[in-house]
């Protein structure tokens, strides 16, 4: 690989960086808190190779650091990868069935204090909240309470839940949080067909988030709302 | 150069072919996002990296350096471990600065402890740690004693038996004598990244290829016991590559296993996966890092193995 064609490499790979900035796809794959990281990163890398480019065309390519080191520079055109699949391919966030199936916030049993709910009838409340709060609240602020939470439907042959991809740091560590469902709703959410996203209200039943459950709760729904797929198809 | 342009147009004209197969293929799906999440994660990360190294390049000469450090080696690969702590990145980072840093006796071994300790042992690390388990500041202790032990085990083995020919790659030459310090630290950070950052991709990849492949059946068989559960642990640290940020809301996730088995997976991720030996085999060449990986596997599990007996206890 030339000097020229790296510095190319160099510039499209910062681009591609930007690219996926400016059109939101970058939450296919990271959390927002990324974002001023990856712009950070797009500038340099941009400014990086421009320098580079610009004073090869002042002083010509001949660089002293090309002296007979064109052994072994194959490994470049790797970075064609990612730019192919950043701007071109655009693969799609990692749905109910590529995450791993652990129930994220079954993680400590061990029980603590969580801050109140919000006020109000029915508070939105996310689902790896919810899951956690069943898990592990020591002031079990859901009982008794009516909740709002959203995700898409997950088809078992026991049943159908309602589930959400929870992310960390980055989709390579995407889990799968999910929530039984029981009551009246119930059956109007087994009609829907997997994957469809729904808003429901509804109240913990207690004593289901148990080691024999996995610490997967059960909701009792009371109403069903159907809602369009959200941009960003992650929870944090 | 015209390979690539035809390759680009190529690429462009397909693009919407290739984006609806990738999408009706599940696991190439997951595979190509695995992929996307791990490079586009790590490459803030690795520019920070080269940055780092760049100004390195610029102000710190090995001599300079090497000055610094005090005389005795084993005080010296100490103080290279603690310092770690100053670089709040993940392991991709890590990487290129250490190769600037490398140098001929001490300073090689002292850069190599930094390598290693700096993405397991710095504030953001271990604060993401003690949230992922909260009421279990063991847990926090035990990772940062037991991946400080590793990095700083790795650099006396670096100084008893390591030979500075086993890293074959080497760093292009100073430029003219009259180069601006801005041109050194361009093109010192254009190399490194372009280093890192394609075998990164080697990483990246194998990672999104494993994931695909092996979760299956290694969740199945870890259940309960201890030793098999330490080995797989190591194993799945090695194969998922996680940013060291996240690897322990990960570890936290896998409640069927003991403490252990998980303290054992946060100490060996950040020392070495498969884009770590990737992207070592890519900057210090690969009769390095056939070397180097393994050992710091085997370092790095029995390390964790007995920090966690004697911190956290073998039990729970």
């Amino acid at each position: 690989m030339s000097r020229g064609t790296q510095n190319t490499v160099l510039l499209l790979v910062g681009l591609s960086a930007a690219v996926m900035v400016f059109k939101g796809s970058y939450l296919h794959y990271v959390k927002p808190s990324l974002l001023p990281w990856l712009v950070a990163a797009a500038v340099v890398l941009v400014v990086l190779a421009v320098t580079a480019i610009v004073s090869d065309l002042r002083h010509g390519s001949h660089h002293p650091a090309d002296d007979g080191h064109r052994h072994r520079s194959w490994p470049g055109w790797l970075l064609v990868v990612p730019i192919a699949f950043i701007t071109f391919v655009v693969p799609p966030p990692i749905g109910a069935r590529g995450a791993t199936p652990e129930a994220v916030a079954a993680a400590q049993p061990q029980r603590r204090p969580f801050p109140p709910l919000p006020a109000g009838p029915a508070p939105a409340v996310s689902l790896p909240d919810l899951v956690m709060r069943a898990a592990a609240d020591s002031t079990n602020s859901l009982d008794g309470r009516r909740v709002t939470v959203t995700g898409f439907t997950l088809k078992y042959p026991q049943g159908t839940d309602l589930g959400r991809v929870v992310i960390v740091c980055c989709a390579a560590d995407a889990q799968l949080a999910r929530i039984n469902l029981s009551g009246p709703g119930d059956a109007e959410v087994s009609g829907y067909p997997e994957d469809t996203w729904l808003q429901l209200e509804g109240q913990l039943v207690p004593g289901t988030s148990v080691p024999s459950s996995n610490f997967i709760p059960t909701v009792a729904v009371k109403s069903v709302q159907r809602i369009d797929k959200p941009a960003n198809t992650y929870t944090y | 150069m015209e390979v690539l342009l035809v390759a680009l147009i190529a690429l462009a004209l397909a693009a919407g072919a290739m984006s609806s197969f990738v999408a009706r293929n599940a696991d190439l799906s997951v595979a190509a996002t695995v992929f996307c999440g791990v490079f586009v994660q790590a490459l803030p990360f690795l520019v920070l990296g080269v940055v780092v190294s760049g100004l390195i390049a610029a102000f710190v000469s090995a001599e300079r350096l090497s000055r610094w450090l005090p005389r005795r080696p084993a005080v010296a690969v100490a103080v290279a471990g603690v310092g770690g702590a100053a670089l709040p990145g993940c392991e991709c980072g890590s990487v290129p600065v250490a190769r600037r840093l490398f140098g001929e006796g001490i300073s090689g071994a002292a850069a190599l402890t930094f390598m290693l300790s700096a993405p397991a042992i710095n504030p953001v690390v271990l604060v993401a740690t003690a949230v992922a388990f909260p009421g279990q500041p063991a847990m926090v202790l035990a990772r940062c004693v037991a991946s400080l032990v590793t990095a700083v085990l790795m650099g006396l083995l670096w100084l008893r038996w390591g030979r500075t020919e086993w890293v074959t790659r080497r760093l292009p030459v100073a430029h003219a004598p009259d180069a601006s310090r801005w041109t050194v630290f361009t093109e010192a950070a254009r190399h490194d990244f372009l280093q890192a950052a394609s075998y990164l991709v080697v990483g990246a990849a194998a990672a999104a290829a494993l994931r695909v492949v092996v979760p299956a059946w290694v969740f199945e068989h870890l259940a309960g016991h201890l030793a098999l559960g330490v080995l797989s642990m190591a194993l799945l640290a090695v194969v998922l590559a996680l940013c060291s940020e996240a690897d322990a809301f990960v570890a936290a996730s896998l409640t069927m296993l003991p403490v252990l088995p998980r303290l054992v997976f946060l100490v060996v991720g950040p020392a070495i996966d498969v884009k770590l030996a990737a992207m070592q085999a890519g900057m210090f060449g690969r009769p390095f890092a056939i070397r180097f990986g393994p050992t710091t596997f085997v370092v790095a599990t029995a390390v964790a193995t007995t920090v966690g007996l004697v911190i956290l206890g073998g039990t729970r």
